[in-house]
């Protein structure tokens, strides 16, 4: 082939690729699950399964945590129901759960024991295989307890911690694994701001968030004799810390009492800010980055004294979903101005409700109800799925958790990234890249 | 900084000098497009200063044989070895612009930048193709040309099966896997979640990048901070 034959050729795959990447973002804003790593390939168009990392009960099923998988695909004859489930050995009090940089495997810790296990999603999406257990976290990482946030970093996992094993209490770091499981390193949160829960990346702005919760002495204790224990409430967190993320040194801590917990940064490239929301004192807060460059914390809602839980952001930015714990509620704010929160929608969801999860084109959104094995009361477990339709959102289906435990954290699957990639193509390559400039 | 239409600039050069003309009714995603381009070229941040951080090693890499663009077959590490290295997996038919191309004209930036610093002999770039079959060294040396890499500074290597690629695949942790149509034939496409790899000179990964993060200014910082280090690391099998 002549040289010129190959400028043409180069020519005509970058007109090709321009019209691939047109064709998949007309008709939507580009943003993703919008709770995942920017350095994920997305979900972007329907997600087949929903994968809920779930906590066991003792005489349910085997009475193991598990990784259940939902059919999520409406075209399926079991859309709605529980296809799969994978046991870990024992019940570690399940929480949160995150995808490697390249999907093909998800991450799962138990904040009690510290246990990860690591199952393979992307041999057959439909049924996550448990294939490595890291049972040294603590000893790995030089005491820290309580694996939280798994969230992907190119070749890594960055995993926020919650506890320590000195004192059981809210002192923590950030570990660090290479996808093949080894440890890498652990960066101790700073004296002034020991505690830790999210981590949150923002690659365009080359800044990191971290939030503040509490340590394993309260978050294992039952949440009625805590809430007696004036002095254990006041061992919560307070602040947001502003990283600079490649060189991994806190830069600014903001003051946000009463233990903010999820970090959702804005999806739009111009849009150089985030939201929480804050446990104990049911705020909604904005953290924006300011004319001169630092970071400053405003609280633009009152949610009200219902223990906020998790938060998702609309892929356009325009709207914060809030799952609120003590009345069961899905409470929708309008934040197409960030600085001032509007409630606009509500939506009675059920006993406990908990973690939230919008779709990439920000249609369905889907949510669970079990926060802590100790702070849960008894009752039913699901996963139920809604649509907005017409300005108001739609109840989709109800998944019946009953027969396999408590449910908790929700990744979205898809057969795109099974081995046979099905057409139009390249998602990955073409997501991931409009996925980072946030 | 290089202004974002230079980028696109550069990019019609590499199209054989011909505006690529915007399509219509996409002007939210050539929006974001040229949010991401100067994202790379002309970041929203400030590196932090070589020397300031850590970057701890993730793994060892091994060394793979491979053909370079004369056929001949050499280790990977005979061409990394004593120097800081910047590893990048691409196939010369790679359809998403801001996927490979996009790659390729990050790592012809950070060539010109390794010059202008003096670094050129402490440093190499190696660029792997994904598609032993059709990237032959024949087919990779004319890509190379297209980006103008310097053969002393940018090397190009290929696979002499899809087994030895599987091989250097797994050894980096880069994924690969073949598209295929709706009746089930091979597109001549590879999705893969975009990577380049900067080891140390004892072959050690030190960091990865990814879209969105390979951000020319911030990998010279990091290729500083290995050789600010002094004496290579000792290798120790982990």
């Amino acid at each position: 082939m002549h040289s010129g034959d190959m400028r043409a050729r180069l020519l005509r795959v970058l007109l090709a690729g321009i019209l691939v990447m047109m064709g998949g973002l007309v008709g939507s804003a580009a943003a993703d699950e919008t709770c995942q790593s920017p350095f994920l390939p997305k979900v972007t168009g329907q997600e087949d399964y929903i994968y809920v990392w779930t906590l066991g009960i003792k005489g349910v099923a085997d009475g193991n945590d598990s990784m259940v998988t939902v059919d999520a695909n409406p075209k399926s004859a079991s859309y709605g129901k529980i296809i799969h489930r994978a046991s870990v050995p024992g019940r570690h009090e399940a929480h949160h759960a995150g995808f490697t940089d390249d999907r093909r495997f998800l991450w799962a810790g138990g904040l009690d024991t510290s246990q990860i296990f690591i199952f393979d999603v992307g041999s057959n999406p439909a049924q996550p295989r448990l294939v490595k257990k890291i049972s040294t976290f603590v000893k790995d990482t030089g005491g820290l307890v309580g694996p939280h946030t798994f969230y992907a970093l190119p070749g890594r996992m960055l995993i926020s911690a919650l506890s320590n094993a000195q004192d059981s209490s809210g002192r923590t770091g950030l570990a660090e694994y290479s996808n093949d499981g080894k440890f890498i390193r652990t960066i101790w949160m700073p004296k002034e701001a020991p505690y830790g829960y999210d981590v949150r990346v923002n690659v365009n702005l080359n800044r990191m968030l971290t939030s503040s919760f509490s340590g394993k002495k309260n978050y294992m204790r039952p949440f009625g004799d805590l809430v007696k224990d004036a002095e254990a409430m006041k061992q919560f967190g307070s602040s947001v810390i502003v990283w600079d993320f490649h060189a991994r040194k806190p830069l600014q801590i903001l003051s946000v009492p009463g233990a903010p917990l999820e970090l959702r940064w804005a999806l739009l490239p111009n849009h150089h800010y985030a939201f929480t929301s804050t446990a104990l004192t049911g705020k909604l807060v904005l953290i924006h980055q300011q004319a001169d460059g630092t970071w400053a914390a405003k609280n633009i809602a009152d949610i009200g004294d219902t223990i906020p839980v998790d938060i998702s952001i609309a892929p356009d930015d325009s709207k914060v979903y809030v799952n609120t714990f003590m009345d069961g509620t899905l409470k929708v704010y309008d934040v197409s101005n960030p600085f001032e929160g509007k409630l606009i929608e509500t939506v009675k969801l059920g006993e406990m409700a908990n973690m939230v999860s919008s779709s990439w084109d920000g249609t369905r959104i889907y949510a669970t109800n079990s926060l802590l094995s100790q702070w849960d009361k008894p009752g039913d477990y699901w996963l139920k799925a809604y649509a907005w339709e017409g300005g108001k959102l739609v109840p989709k289906f109800t998944t019946d958790f009953n027969p396999a435990g408590r449910a908790h954290i929700m990744n979205f699957g898809s057969k795109v990234f099974g081995p046979k990639a099905a057409a139009p193509a390249s998602p990955a390559v073409r997501v991931s890249a409009y996925a980072a400039p946030r | 900084m290089r202004s974002v239409w230079a980028v696109f600039g550069l990019l019609a050069w590499v199209g054989g000098g011909l505006i690529v003309p915007p399509p219509v009714r996409a002007h939210e995603a050539a929006s974001l497009e040229e949010e991401f381009v100067k994202g790379v070229f002309s970041p929203a941040f400030t590196p932090p200063a070589a020397g300031s951080y850590e970057l701890p090693a993730v793994k060892r890499v091994p060394g793979v044989i491979l053909k370079d663009l004369t056929g001949r077959s050499a280790s990977t590490r005979q061409v990394t070895a004593g120097k800081v290295a910047v590893v990048s997996f691409i196939y010369t038919a790679c359809p998403e612009r801001l996927g490979c191309p996009l790659a390729s004209l990050a790592l012809q930036d950070l060539q010109a930048k390794l010059k202008e610093e003096g670094l050129g002999r402490h440093a190499i770039l190696l660029s792997i193709s994904f598609d032993p079959e059709r990237d032959t060294p024949a087919q990779l040396a004319k890509y190379a040309r297209i980006y103008g890499a310097d053969p002393k500074l940018w090397r190009f290597m290929t696979a002499s099966s899809e087994r030895v690629l599987d091989h250097a695949l797994e050894g980096y942790g880069q994924d690969r896997a073949p598209v295929y149509d709706e009746r089930g034939r091979f597109t001549g496409r590879y999705r893969h979640v975009l990577k380049v790899f900067l080891l140390d000179p004892a072959g050690y990964i030190r960091n990865v990048y990814s879209a969105g993060f390979l951000v020319p200014d911030l990998v010279l910082n990091d290729i500083k901070t290995i050789l600010g280090e002094g004496a290579p690391r000792e290798v120790v099998e982990r």
